[in-house]
């Protein structure tokens, strides 16, 4: 392997020094290999197959620098982000840093674990999981939040434990000084037959620019049920790119929505491992952009065991010159038969200059499975707008209704109430905006 | 109520002249139906008047009350009381009919300065309406027309009709691909709907559909015009003869080009 040189990795485009603020040797640990990974790991670059359609400039054009050297301005009164339904079951994260004032975590069942990571760090779970789901392979984006994260989110829900209040993981990121970066991290360890529903937030409370590089693992035991909605309203100068990943024991069921509303560059890896036989899990998403927004997704539903149902439906809309891509694939592994996996990526586009890249993907070794994908590119059809203005709808109302019902879909999967709410308005500010 | 004078009309961007002059006068209170051939232009004609924007009057004008409406909005015109019953209705996923409804409802009420209805108001209107057409409650919750039969479908437009309830409807072909049940219920629903403020056109191919709903008049039109206008005896003699008979009849008349 040839020597990776400093400035082509992802140092050059970080200000500050990258040290290990851990407190605990296992934290440290991690630290000092993401380190490694990332001295030796080339940034992408436009001739990477996986970064062939995505601008990076808005990342590489400028210098991150820590949390603590950007002169970060206070959060101020966050409560109007707290979710009714999770008000003693929320942890909050400004810039990345856990802020026990503004959390609760009083609302759990005996046993279920909400904390921060680094209070944490000594627990068994914790000892024996964090970390070990991420996979490198080339990544840098995953070692560099091992190299550097040292708060962030544990969840642990013991057996046959249900938590039935969604627990809300709310990162806030505030103006600054300068552009700063942050690691959010979260470890879900759900034990056999727990259930979950898990809404993590990442919300910039200004307009500035920062890099929000979040990794999120989930280890789900068997018969283990999570719901795990993730809301991407970071600001629209922001950059974000992370890393979310599952593994699945027999008879668990994980799924997950991923809504993409801010950011200037969204960037999405999820994936989701098959880890034994009998698995259910979605991989939605819902993608709104507009201006010169770009969202990425480059998904992977891996099938390694026999009899698994995996689902994916992944929509966007697109406006103005803004840029959607995406690349999922379906892997099916030898001996893993009777999968059942289906796959669509439907795009809206509204404006001439507006731009979709799309990938769908199989990778199927074994025999006998079901799995289908496709993918469209449209715009509302002149039929459908036609047939709503001619009952008195003004056009642009009819042309707001159709985008609006497009989105619907994606958002009735939330199942908490006032997420919905919070997300059909903002599904209305997108199509009524001016 | 409505007065057509020589329209002219194309798609957009095209050259070709579907509506070669039609005249056409409706009063209130009365119901007419246009027949004609496959490529007549009668589907254009209702598109026309509804205001389609695929669509370019090259020539004439459509008089609605008086009002000039050639140039207005698909809208505007639903806000003055046309209405069209689509021959394809448009299966819109994730919008409920009572969603579309409502909304139109309330809009064409603020247009014409009457009070808006209320969500709960409003559904029970709606409930009222639901007999017209022999429906049940769960139609106003599903998706418009998405997975409807075709039936289903044209019975909703019937249904709409009967909720916004316009001056003046375009019936666009609604007994196509009717069984003859869903074609009773339709056919009623619209007398139900029919009464002496009313104006109703009926554009279809046959003549079935005028053995439930009794036309005031029949047109018949050809090659983009009406040709030959009269009372049901007209559509009767159509049926019997067929459109080939009448044209030939006509060109030795000198009647048509």
């Amino acid at each position: 392997m040839s020597e990776v040189l400093a400035k082509d990795t992802i140092l050059s485009y970080i200000g500050s020094e990258i040290e290990s603020k851990a407190s605990s040797v296992s934290i440290r640990a991690i630290n000092e290999r993401g380190r490694e990974a990332v001295e030796k790991t080339a940034f992408p670059t436009k001739k990477d197959e996986d970064w062939r359609f995505i601008n990076l400039k808005s990342i590489t054009k400028n210098s991150f620098v820590s949390v603590n050297d950007a002169g970060v301005k206070d959060a101020g009164d966050i409560s109007g982000h707290y979710l009714p339904e999770a008000l003693n079951t929320r942890l909050v994260f400004v810039n990345g840093v856990y802020n026990e004032t503004l959390s609760s975590v009083d609302g759990l069942p005996k046993g279920v674990i909400v904390g921060n990571l680094s209070e944490y760090a000594d627990h068994e779970t914790v000892k024996e999981y964090l970390g070990t789901i991420t996979n490198y392979e080339d990544d840098v984006f995953a070692p560099f939040n091992d190299a550097v994260f040292s708060d962030g989110t544990f969840i642990y829900v013991p057996e046959e434990t249900t938590v039935e209040a969604p627990i809300h993981i709310l990162n806030v990121f505030t103006d600054a000084e300068k552009p700063f970066f942050a690691t959010p991290r979260l470890l879900f360890v759900g034990e056999m037959y727990s259930k979950a529903t898990i809404i993590e937030e990442h919300i910039g409370l200004s307009n500035n620019a920062y890099l929000n590089v979040p990794v999120t693992e989930f280890k789900l035991f068997s018969g283990a049920h999570v719901h795990h909605a993730r809301i991407q309203r970071d600001s629209k100068t922001a950059s974000h790119v992370s890393r979310p990943i599952a593994m699945l024991d027999g008879h668990a069921e994980y799924h997950s929505y991923t809504i993409c509303l801010g950011a200037k560059l969204f960037r999405n890896d999820p994936r989701v491992i098959q880890n034994a036989e009998e698995v259910d899990f979605t991989v939605d998403g819902l993608v709104l952009i507009d201006g010169e927004q770009i969202a990425d997704t480059h998904s992977i539903m891996d099938h390694r065991f026999a009899h698994g149902r995996s689902h994916q439906l992944h929509k966007c809309v697109i406006n103005d010159e803004a840029h959607s891509i995406f690349n999922g694939k379906i892997f099916v592994a030898k001996d893993a038969q009777k999968i059942d996996s289906f796959q669509e990526n439907r795009n809206l586009l509204l404006s001439d200059d507006g731009k979709v890249n799309t990938k769908p993907q199989l990778e199927i070794f074994a025999d006998d499975v079901l799995c289908s994908h496709g993918a469209t590119i449209g715009q509302l059809s002149d039929e459908e707008v036609f047939y709503l203005h001619s009952r008195g709808l003004t056009e642009q109302k009819s042309r707001e209704l159709l985008v609006y019902a497009f989105a619907l879909e994606s958002v009735e999967s939330m199942e908490v109430e006032s997420v919905e709410k919070l997300l059909l308005d903002e599904v209305i500010k997108y199509t009524t905006r001016d | 109520m409505l007065e057509i004078k020589n329209l002219h009309a194309k798609v957009e961007g095209e050259d070709i002249e579907i509506l070669k002059g039609v005249n056409l006068k409706v009063n209130a209170g009365e119901i007419h139906a246009i027949m004609g051939p496959n490529g007549s232009g009668k589907s254009t004609l209702s598109k026309v008047v509804s205001g389609h924007p695929e669509y370019e009057v090259t020539d004439g004008e459509i008089l609605f009350e008086g009002e000039d409406i050639t140039e207005m909005d698909a809208d505007e015109r639903a806000h003055l009381g046309l209405f069209l019953a689509f021959q394809y209705p448009v299966e819109v996923p994730g919008i409920t009919n009572k969603t579309l409804l409502r909304e139109a409802y309330n809009t064409i009420a603020r247009a014409n300065d009457r009070e808006e209805l209320d969500p709960l108001e409003f559904e029970d209107y709606l409930v009222s309406k639901l007999d017209v057409i022999e429906m049940k409650d769960e139609f106003l919750n599903r998706s418009i027309n998405t997975g409807f039969s075709g039936g289903e479908k044209k019975k909703n437009e019937i249904f709409q009709m009967a909720v916004l309830d316009p001056k003046l409807s375009f019936l666009d072909e609604t007994d196509s691909g009717l069984d003859i049940d869903a074609l009773k219920i339709v056919s009623d629903g619209v007398n139900k709907i029919a009464n002496d403020e009313k104006a109703i056109v009926l554009i279809t191919h046959y003549q079935r559909l005028l053995n439930y709903i009794k036309p005031d008049f029949v047109h018949v039109m050809m090659n983009g015009k009406i040709i030959k206008s009269g009372d049901i005896a007209l559509a009767e003699e159509l049926e019997a003869n067929g459109y080939d008979q009448l044209q030939k009849e006509l060109m030795l008349n000198g009647e048509a080009q």
